[in-house]
């Protein structure tokens, strides 16, 4: 382990105050002896610098799939007082609200024996992908505001969701505050033509099998059985969330100068909670959220259109299991020292997992707790868990994110060819549908730690636990 | 290629190193490009941009982020730079070609550009910076 990082229970590990200068409470992580193998000292750095930043209550904290980022470590949870804290983009990262959805079907692996290849090719043509990728649709500007404000409740009044789709989806896939006079010129011309789009990089659409459910009554109540087909969605704000982050840290550039603040990092750049740059930021970062959650409720409408034709089924039947939100900040209440207060909590790279009775999970998820949804990387296992009362006591109700990556993408590049992979994964049953060979080689599993590992731990230290693993079957990368 | 990629996990790590501030500008420019769209050549397409900033480091940065945005919304891929940074201001004129997914469609999309670790430090004759991509 790191030099001055400190043993605190068979998962856990504290950074003391003093790793860095102005610690204002401890750090502190989970991971296994495995995973801390990977563990990088600019990450364990980043983990205690954040301890620095005004009001910040409890611990800095990070999730087993911590890595080396920018301001934040990657996999980091960090609450503030509302009234002593600050808030920071730096906590949330460019693509706001990136997250991960599952789709439910009661298609099995057999329905998908001879028609996996043209289903994966009629998805791949629906769903806009990569670099440069356009929406086929055309917007008007109050659709726009539209999806800024209300998020996946425009999307189910313009005919692209299930009104149950609203209920399925972390905060109702609509964040309150959002403030779309916030939001810059700018970041509107980029969200304009890219709504409905995937992206490029980690994000993916994948078509699953629920290989082993590991919790019969929590499987069930989420609707997963053995040998299900299921589609994953995992995307972000586009260039709308990435432009709001990046005017927002210039103005929270000079914010920190101007209240005195000082960080040990220009990328932890804040202002208080509560200040008009404060809640500047939450209001437009909560626009871009709610775009974010339109967007993944757009490729749930093009999914569902492809599968409804290529299987005659409705879309009532390919049910939104769950959506959960990896780069976002929230206002919250939680108990703190037997005293609930109303909190700041930042996750960037890490999902939140509230316990069974928590405020907002809907009335089917409130005795299981939310389910938690854990991409994979491609071609290896994604999971499924809930949150839980331990997660709400030690973590702000919040897990890991997913596999958290070991391998830059240079040396992911020098280890394996984009088409040598394809062949791979394509003798394993995994087809893959990409526009580049390059990203595929820069995706390669061996890139990322294992995500079984990350949620072994989550799962032992009880941040969630495991509800079924899911194995992918074809994959689209952007 | 007056820049190389480090290693980092997460994101991308570039290193310029040029003889003029002018230089290390529009190497840090060519570097965005090229990891956004991979080849990219004067076809025509010019766009001008001025930027202006509080210091150097700022300087660089909201000139990246620009440049971002630029590329998003006028679907070009830009790879000569006409720079004349100056103190607290630049001003540029780009040259590039339309976006073309054939062509551009495989490389990586940048998210933003990160303050972390960013700082221009001058040796002898040379100009030299890290820039870290969020990808």
């Amino acid at each position: 382990m790191i030099e001055g990082v400190k043993r605190a229970g068979l998962f856990e590990w504290e950074v003391p105050i003093g790793f860095v200068p102005g610690m204002r409470v401890p750090g502190r992580f989970f991971l296994s002896e495995d995973l801390g193998q990977t563990l990088e000292a600019g990450a364990v750095q980043q983990l205690a610098n954040v301890a620095t930043m005004p009001g910040i209550v409890g611990n800095s904290l990070a999730m087993p799939d911590i890595h080396w980022g920018y301001g934040f470590p990657i996999g980091g949870v960090a609450a503030f007082d509302m009234t002593e804290g600050v808030i920071s983009p730096g906590g949330v990262g460019f693509d706001i609200n990136c997250g991960v959805r599952l789709i439910a079907s009661p298609l099995t692996g057999d329905d998908l024996a001879g028609t996996k290849r043209e289903l994966i090719e009629e998805i791949f043509k629906a769903v806009p992908t990569g670099v440069g990728a356009r929406s086929a649709r055309t917007l008007s500007n109050k659709d726009l505001t539209g999806m800024m404000t209300d998020g996946v409740g425009w999307c189910v009044e313009h005919g692209f969701g299930l009104p149950s789709d609203l209920v399925h989806c972390e905060e109702q896939g609509r964040m309150e505050h959002a403030d779309p006079d916030a939001v810059s010129a700018k970041a509107r011309q980029r969200g304009l033509p890219q709504a409905g789009t995937l992206g490029a990089g980690n994000h993916f659409l994948e078509i699953q099998i629920a290989e082993e459910i590991l919790d019969a009554p929590a499987a069930a109540a989420m609707g997963i059985t053995e040998g299900q087909i299921c589609f994953m969605i995992h995307c972000g704000s586009r260039g709308l969330g990435h432009q709001v982050c990046t005017d927002h840290l210039q103005i929270l550039e000079k914010a920190t100068k101007k209240y005195g603040i000082s960080l040990p990092d220009r990328q932890l750049a804040c202002a208080p909670v509560e200040s008009p740059e404060g809640r500047s930021y939450f209001g437009a970062m909560a626009c871009a959220a709610n775009y974010a959650w339109a967007n993944r409720q757009m490729i749930t409408h093009e999914v569902r259109n492809v599968v409804a034709k290529t299987f005659g089924i409705a879309d009532e039947d390919l049910p939104l299991v769950y959506d959960v939100a990896h780069n976002v900040a929230k206002y919250e209440r939680h108990t703190v020292d037997g005293r609930e207060r109303e909190l700041c909590v930042h996750r960037k790279g890490a999902t939140r997992a509230f316990g069974p009775g928590a405020s907002d999970i809907p009335p089917v998820y409130e005795e299981i707790g939310q389910p938690v949804i854990i991409p994979g990387s491609m071609g290896t296992s994604s999971y499924l868990l809930r949150g839980t009362a331990t997660a709400m006591e030690r973590s702000f109700g919040s897990t890991c994110h997913g596999a958290g990556r070991v391998l830059s993408r240079t040396q992911a590049k020098k280890d394996i060819t984009g088409k040598a992979l394809r062949e791979q994964l394509a003798k394993e049953g995994i087809l893959v549908r990409a526009h580049s060979d390059s990203v595929l080689a820069e995706e390669a599993p061996g890139a990322y730690k294992p995500s079984n590992e990350v949620v072994r731990v989550v799962d032992r230290v009880g941040l969630s636990t495991l509800v079924a693993r899911l194995e992918p079957q074809g994959v689209i990368k952007g | 290629m007056t820049f190389e990629e480090l290693e980092h996990t997460a994101d991308v790590l570039v290193r310029v190193r040029a003889a003029s501030i002018n230089e290390l500008f529009a190497d840090a420019a060519r570097a965005l490009f090229s990891v956004m769209y991979g080849p990219c050549r004067d076809a025509g397409i010019v766009q001008r941009l001025t930027v202006e900033a509080g210091d150097p480091e700022s300087l660089l940065h909201d000139f990246l982020s620009e440049l971002l945005f630029i590329a998003d919304v006028e679907n070009v891929v830009l790879c000569r730079f006409e720079l004349d940074v100056g103190e607290g201001s630049l001003s540029a004129v780009m040259h590039g070609e339309p976006f073309d997914p054939a062509k551009h469609a495989g490389g990586t999309i940048i998210k933003g550009i990160s303050y972390s670790g960013l700082r221009i430090v001058k040796d002898d004759e040379t100009y030299g910076v890290d820039v870290l991509f969020d990808v």
